[in-house]
């Protein structure tokens, strides 16, 4: 594990402790919670911008494509399927 | 009817529990590493997709431009199941299942055609494999999974309770 320093306001140092004491966790551990679902967030939001392939969200976090599925439908995150693109599929002749 | 499968209509359509029902209207062709996807953890889709492949319902595909492949990656910014499956569909000339959004914007640019899971749905309503009332139901679960548009929902219903496809 490494090590970095960084200065924090004192709110979100408040934030840290207070989650701390909440959930008996040290304040380390909290932070790297912190962070992590701060990644987990960002990836998220650039899947639901069309940003990131379904593959490649999965990958980013470490699970696989099932559970992203199951982790999008929970968070309630719209598929970027447009609908000028589901019409388009009407186009098929099968 | 062939059609080139990526993992997330693949998945969707098993979460849903649709699959044995789509294979009895299409032949599923998927490549290796959409297989390696779908099966990367021990989930009921997974076991379901496992039992297809093996029964050879579900064909396996070796793709064997490696250059390509990564290309399309690079291309589109996509992994490599969804550019594999991009490159069987190209090569073949095939159409794609695919619900992913930089898939669809890649099958557009390669000029291919394409379907979701939500399509699948409603060509077994209007073939009448599914009843009016189960594939209302199935909608439902898929709307679930899918996360599709409030547009292309309310479209979706009413093309089952008009009986269009």
């Amino acid at each position: 594990m490494g090590v970095i320093s960084l200065r924090l306001e004192n709110s979100e140092l408040k934030r840290i402790d207070d989650l701390s004491s909440q959930e008996h966790k040290g304040r380390s551990t909290v932070a790297r919670e912190l962070i992590q679902q701060g990644l987990q967030f960002r990836m998220l939001k650039q899947y639901r911008d069309g940003k990131l392939s379904l593959g490649n969200l999965a990958k980013s976090l470490g699970i696989s494509v099932g559970e992203t599925i199951d982790m999008l439908a929970e968070f309630g995150i719209e598929s970027p399927v447009a609908y000028e693109d589901y019409l388009k599929g009407f186009e098929v002749k099968w | 009817m062939i059609i080139v499968f990526d993992s997330s209509t693949l998945i969707l359509l098993a979460k849903t529990d649709l699959l044995r029902e789509v294979l009895a209207e299409v032949e599923i062709i998927i490549s290796q590493e959409v297989q390696a996807e779908c099966l990367a953890k021990k989930t009921a889709d997974a076991e379901l997709i496992s039992l297809l492949v093996q029964e050879g319902r579900i064909n396996v595909r070796k793709t064997i431009d490696a250059k390509a492949i990564k290309q399309l990656q690079m291309d589109f910014r996509i992994a490599k199941a969804e550019a594999e499956s991009l490159w069987l569909a190209r090569k073949h000339q095939y159409p794609i299942a695919i619900d992913d959004g930089p898939g669809i914007k890649a099958s557009k640019v390669l000029g291919l055609q394409f379907l979701t899971a939500v399509h699948f749905l409603l060509r077994l309503a209007s073939r009448n494999i599914l009843s009016p009332e189960l594939a209302q139901e199935k909608l439902t679960t898929l709307v679930q999974y899918g996360r599709y548009s409030k547009r292309i929902i309310e479209d979706a219903m009413s093309r089952l309770q008009e009986g269009r496809k």
